[in-house]
């Protein structure tokens, strides 16, 4: 693997460069918060940032899309273009945690039959830069309990690590190799590996709130009719943050929006934590409640993603623990399930 | 890469009233470019996405059995803001169509086998493409005994009246159709599906029962085929929910770890037996 040295005040810069030829996601501060967008001609990059508040999991499955266009003719509605399309873009500077949520993202999104097309040709034409956290940016932070650490390069093409007077950068993938001309000359010596690993290492301990992500998978197999169920929901005020915040909640809606003549059909973000996402034209709703719904949540991330690729769909991130209204925290729920 | 999100483009070739209350109609759909028929080849049991653009889209089982070839039909009650709009269509209209999608009925697991199908009131449309694959030309030898029962409430609502007269005339055909209460017209058998199965009482031996109706239908008549001794392994069964994408990713329509629109919709009971009750 190619790696490279350059000088730490050197990344708004490389950052500012790249966008005279990409579009380049970027953290951008906005009032009190910093938010993945796109960096402007004028623009500045915001690095001394602990996370962005929203996941950037935007950039790759938008809020809102648009999936094609229709047109109206005598015979009715009728199909006008495929709006699945994406620029050559750079994302600089997610987290560990968030880069892992792409790897698995892909795992759904990428599959071998049925791929969806918006997702991977974003994914596809953008290249992904980490920036590793030297340090735990939130006492909430809880990667390493489900399988991440702050200083890694999982689903990330380029990772930066901050060593002291540099910054190390680990061209990890072909597509991270392509960006190589962006990161000067200065090729990374052996002293330079040996400085992250202490800091990876460092880095592992300091991430003090751990979970038993990996120990509830046989608890769940057995427990859909726990009573415990009952424990969790009674505040929650089903109004989805959770899941808008979390960077590997994918669920959507697909719905048609006509003007005039012409109509787009979109996708937007859903959430299993809305009581009409299973109801039913019948009336009936599987998920009567929103206990049933908490179960759901739980499960999908939890058991239902690790039967099906084998991987737990959290991140560690903590920006459920810091977004709910209403303080329900996932690791005590995780915590409370172990000792089922 | 195929966008499976983007439907094939169908025309509206033939719109036949099922039912005395016109609230379930057939739509018959021709592909405007005939080399889509090809790409949208399916088996018995799978569904598609009717999609008509400005009101959105909604998941049906396909009516049609293979074997008929130039079109693909769709039997659709009237419920939602889609089914209303398809309703209103005329002959002529283009539109959109997605899949097939879903597992389908296990032919493989079937063949050789004598075929128990049961069906309830406006869930017959999915057996119904299943007896017709059934019955046509030379696979009628690949099943052993087929054996129908059928119910609806009224006579005016059993669906495919005449082919369930066509079906009535062969010989290698039992066809028991049912209704819970006849009318002034009706000469046929009266009384509940799960009433006729104990009546029926089709035999267990290299048997297996393909079974779709109402939940009431279903909850009545599986303890009549675990009585007959029917195994939770030779009792399949389609289920329905909430769906979107149906190719598994916008995240509404799981059971469990499974996925009714790509893991589904058929089941079996003992498969159904390792899922989460929650349907």
């Amino acid at each position: 693997m190619e790696k490279r040295l350059i000088k730490k005040d050197a990344l708004a810069g490389i950052a500012k460069k790249m966008a005279e030829e990409f579009l380049v996601w970027a953290p951008i501060k906005k009032e009190d918060n910093v938010l993945f967008e796109p960096l402007q001609k004028d623009g500045e990059p915001f690095f001394a940032y602990l996370n962005s508040k929203n996941a950037p999991k935007n950039v790759f499955f938008p809020h809102t899309e648009a999936l094609m266009k229709f047109t109206r003719t005598e015979k009715g509605m009728v199909f006008s273009s495929d709006e699945n399309k994406a620029d050559s873009s750079v994302l600089f500077g997610v987290r560990p945690c968030d880069a892992h949520s792409f790897a698995l993202l892909d795992k759904l999104f990428d599959q071998e039959k049925y791929q969806d097309a918006y997702y991977i040709t974003k994914r596809q034409n953008t290249t992904v830069i980490s920036i590793a956290c030297v340090k735990p940016p939130y006492a909430s932070c809880f990667c390493t309990s489900v399988d991440g650490a702050p200083v890694a390069s999982e689903g990330a093409d380029i990772l930066l690590t901050d060593i002291g007077s540099d910054y190390l950068v680990e061209l990890v993938t072909p597509k991270g190799e392509k960006l190589a001309k962006y990161f000067g000359d200065a090729k990374a010596d052996a002293a330079a590996d040996t400085k992250k690993n202490e800091i990876a290492a460092k880095a592992i301990e300091a991430i003090k709130s751990k979970i038993p992500a990996h120990e509830v998978k046989p608890i769940l197999d057995k427990n859909f009719d726990n009573p415990f169920w009952n424990t969790i929901h009674g505040k929650c005020l089903a109004c989805g943050t959770c899941t808008y915040m979390c960077p590997t909640c994918h669920c959507f809606d697909i719905s048609d929006e006509v003007k005039g003549g012409d109509g787009v059909r979109i996708r937007s973000w859903d959430s299993c934590m809305f009581p009409m996402f299973t109801k039913e034209t019948s009336g009936h709703n599987p998920r009567v409640s929103q206990k049933e719904r908490w179960r759901q949540r739980t499960m999908h991330k939890f058991k239902y993603y690790v039967d099906n690729f084998n991987a737990i769909a959290c991140v560690g991130c903590g920006r459920c623990v810091m977004s709910c209204p209403v303080n329900i925290d996932i690791r005590k729920v995780v915590e409370d399930i172990s000792k089922l | 890469m195929q966008n499976p999100y983007i439907p094939y483009p169908v025309v509206v070739d033939k719109i036949i009233t099922e039912v005395d209350t016109k609230d379930i109609k057939t739509f018959r759909f021709k592909f405007v470019n005939p080399e889509d028929e090809a790409k949208y080849a399916y088996i018995p049991g799978q569904f598609g996405e009717l999609s008509i653009y400005g009101k959105g889209e909604s998941p049906i089982g396909i009516a049609s059995s293979p074997t008929q070839k130039g079109y693909v039909e769709f039997t659709v009650q009237k419920a939602g803001v889609v089914t209303q709009a398809l309703h209103e269509m005329e002959e002529g209209t283009l539109m959109g169509l997605r899949g097939p999608l879903g597992n389908s009925w296990p032919l493989e697991f079937l063949e050789g086998k004598n075929i128990v199908i049961v069906g309830g009131g406006f869930a017959f449309t999915t057996l119904r493409s299943l007896i017709n694959y059934m019955i046509f030309g030379d696979n009628r030898k690949r099943f052993g005994n087929i054996t129908v029962i059928y119910g609806a409430r009224n006579p005016g609502l059993l669906l495919y009246k005449d082919e369930l007269i066509e079906w009535q005339k062969r010989s290698d055909l039992n066809i028991n159709v049912t209704v819970d209460k006849g009318d002034a017209t009706w000469t046929g058998r009266e009384g509940f599906v799960p009433a006729v199965c104990k009546d029926v009482a089709p035999s267990k031996e290299n048997a297996v029962a393909v079974i779709c109706g109402p939940p009431v239908m279903i909850r009545f008549t599986l303890p009549v085929f675990f009585d007959l001794g029917f195994s939770k392994e030779n009792i399949i069964t389609s289920l329905e929910m909430r769906m979107k994408c149906g190719i598994g990713k916008c995240g509404r329509c799981n059971v469990g770890s499974k996925y009714v629109c790509k893991d589904g919709p058929v089941f079996s009971l003992a498969e159904l037996d390792k899922l989460t009750p929650e349907y």
